[in-house]
């Protein structure tokens, strides 16, 4: 049950991951690291203004969809029609940078971060559960669902859709590339901003807190990049994976879970558990 | 005036133990070394445009190889010793490289960084042979009857070995094997439309990569006598990408300059070490946004320009 409450906060990464990539078919590195400042501005909302943590939510989202709209309005949008190469590269060169101004401003410390749930354990039959388990699975599933809503059903989420098969046939159909770019940015650093908060009281908040994201990106491969049931399907499967194998292998095998998973998924089946291999066209 | 300018060049190499200090000796042997992992790394990147952030982990294998063979046994002399790490290095390049053909782009960088991470835990839960986190001393090298004791003579060697691996890969850039690996670069497709073996020449540039990568790393044991898994970070190999952007991708003169001017950065940032992921991203952003070509593809606008004035 741990492992799936673990897996759910990959699920949320990964999902903030594949939002990005459905729109613009690149891979945010500095995704991790974007949910790290979101959840420090709330924690600091807290601390300062001794907010409710419901407001510290809201603060965190309102900080990570501001910081997106910013990073994508000075940087990214000048990089729209580069490789993705080039974007994958900058958006490494951002992760590099916040991570280091965090620390600059909140310093490298680990801080307790106050949770929704209780600590005490819910009794389900013979199973005791935390409540945080069952409160970030909860929150999980929902996030996905809405997303799932958005992306079929919305005109945003079609214009998404639409970007990211074909650019131009897109811009052809009035459809606004940069707008969708902007909205996929703030979407993704929304949803981030949740996790955070999410996870925080588990993994305390600090500024390596981002490195999560490496994780998040496994559970998407493992789904399937692309695929939003896929990557909480995959962020689930990763955290059980990643509580069952001490069991079964040295214990110091429990740090390498991810990137063993990571590189047998790749070679063995790299479309993931749903997705299809997309074939080339010239 | 290009004679002039490499022979310049030379006499500013070999004269430098004795004009700049200890110091200095020891950070151009760096320079050195660097300078062979992002050749390494461009023929990979920037020839077949696949992306490593692994070559850490490829730079750990060549320098505990090569450790691990001086501690065992001190009579071999040092270059069989650094031909077998990068032997070591190259074979564990295929073993990464064949799967990895399947992969492209950010997919291919994932694996990579995952198998960089992956190495640092191997050298960590293998500590009967390589000490884990307490670290490697690495015994004083020897060619023949001289042992290798001080920064200028380890210097001599690394840029004998440097200037050999850079004469080389001018001369793999310029044949037939060069023209295949940049036509996989501009388009997979066209390139086997045209017969380039496509399986054949990727695995040829992973190979040779981890090649020039496990050589510098056997250099590495060589120069800092001490290794620990912690030297090999994942940072490390954002530092070699950043090396190969900066210098500009698909130059082996670029990734020298590239090379040269990250590890200079890097050791005159020692001192303000919360600052420098923050000066290393804005270089990444910047350098990729105003200057795709790097380092070498500024240059190559300026030169035209003195040509006419000439």
């Amino acid at each position: 049950m741990s492992g799936l409450a673990t897996g759910s906060i990959y699920a949320l990464m990964a999902l903030s991951l594949v939002i990005i990539y459905n729109a613009t078919r690149t891979l945010n590195f500095a995704q991790g690291e974007m949910l790290m400042i979101s959840t420090f501005v709330g924690w600091t909302a807290l601390q300062l203004l001794r907010a409710p943590l419901l407001v510290a939510l809201l603060v965190a989202v309102v900080a990570a969809a501001l910081l997106a709209w910013v990073l994508e309005r000075t940087i990214i949008r000048h990089a729209i029609s580069a490789t993705h190469f080039d974007v994958l590269i900058i958006t490494l060169g951002l992760s590099l940078m916040l991570r280091s101004a965090a620390g600059l401003l909140w310093t490298h410390d680990e801080f307790p971060f106050p949770s929704f749930f209780g600590s005490r354990p819910l009794g389900v039959g013979a199973v005791r559960v935390a409540p945080a388990s069952l409160g970030i699975i909860g929150a999980s599933l929902a996030l996905m669902l809405a997303l799932g809503a958005l992306f079929r059903w919305t005109r945003l989420g079609r214009a998404m859709r639409a970007v990211a098969q074909n650019q131009r046939a897109a811009r052809l159909m009035g459809i606004s590339v940069e707008q969708v770019y902007s909205a996929s940015w703030i979407l993704a650093a929304a949803v981030g901003a949740v996790a955070g908060v999410l996870i925080a009281p588990v993994v305390f908040l600090s500024s390596q807190m981002g490195l999560v994201a490496i994780n998040g990106f496994t559970a998407a491969v493992l789904g399937g990049f692309g695929s939003m049931p896929g990557a909480v399907v995959g962020g689930m499967v990763l955290g059980v994976l990643e509580n069952l194998a001490p069991l079964y292998l040295p214990a110091s095998i429990k740090h390498s879970v991810p990137f063993l998973v990571m590189i047998t998924i790749l070679i063995v089946r790299p479309g993931g558990l749903f997705g299809r291999v997309a074939p080339r066209k010239v | 005036m290009r004679a002039a300018a490499l022979g310049s060049g030379a006499v500013v190499v070999l004269g430098w133990p004795w004009a700049a200090p200890r110091y200095f000796v020891f950070l151009a042997s760096l320079i050195a070394i660097n300078a062979i992992v992002a050749i390494g790394l461009n023929l990979l990147t920037g020839y077949t445009n696949q992306l490593s952030f692994g070559h850490a982990g490829f730079l750990a294998i060549g320098a505990y190889a090569a450790a691990l063979l001086t501690i065992q046994a001190p009579l071999v002399p040092l270059p069989a010793t650094l031909l077998a790490a990068g032997l070591v290095t190259a074979a564990m390049g295929l073993a990464l490289g064949v799967p990895c053909l399947r992969l492209e782009g950010l997919y291919l960088a994932m694996a990579t960084l995952a198998f960089g991470f992956v190495v640092v835990e191997a050298i960590l839960n293998l500590d009967w042979l390589t000490r884990g986190n307490d670290g490697l001393r690495v015994p004083a090298a020897r060619i023949g009857p001289w042992a290798l004791t001080t920064d200028t003579s380890r210097y001599y060697v690394v840029v004998t070995v440097a200037a050999l691996l850079i004469l080389a890969a001018r001369n793999i850039t310029r044949t037939r094997t060069g023209r295949a690996l940049l036509a996989v670069r501009e388009s997979e497709i066209a390139a086997q439309a045209s017969g380039v073996h496509l399986a054949a020449y990727k695995t040829l540039a992973f190979v040779v990569s981890a090649f020039y990568t496990g050589v510098a790393g056997g250099l590495f044991a060589l120069v800092v006598g001490f290794l620990s898994p912690d030297s090999f970070d994942v940072f490390l190999s954002v530092d070699f990408v950043a090396m190969i952007i900066v210098g500009g991708l698909g130059s082996i003169l670029g990734s020298v300059m590239g090379a040269a001017v990250i590890t200079t950065l890097n050791d005159s940032l020692a001192g303000f070490q919360s600052y420098r992921p923050l000066v290393f991203g804005a270089i990444l952003i910047v350098s990729m946004l105003f200057m795709p070509g790097g380092i070498a593809s500024a240059l190559q606008k300026i030169q035209p320009r003195q040509g006419d004035r000439a």
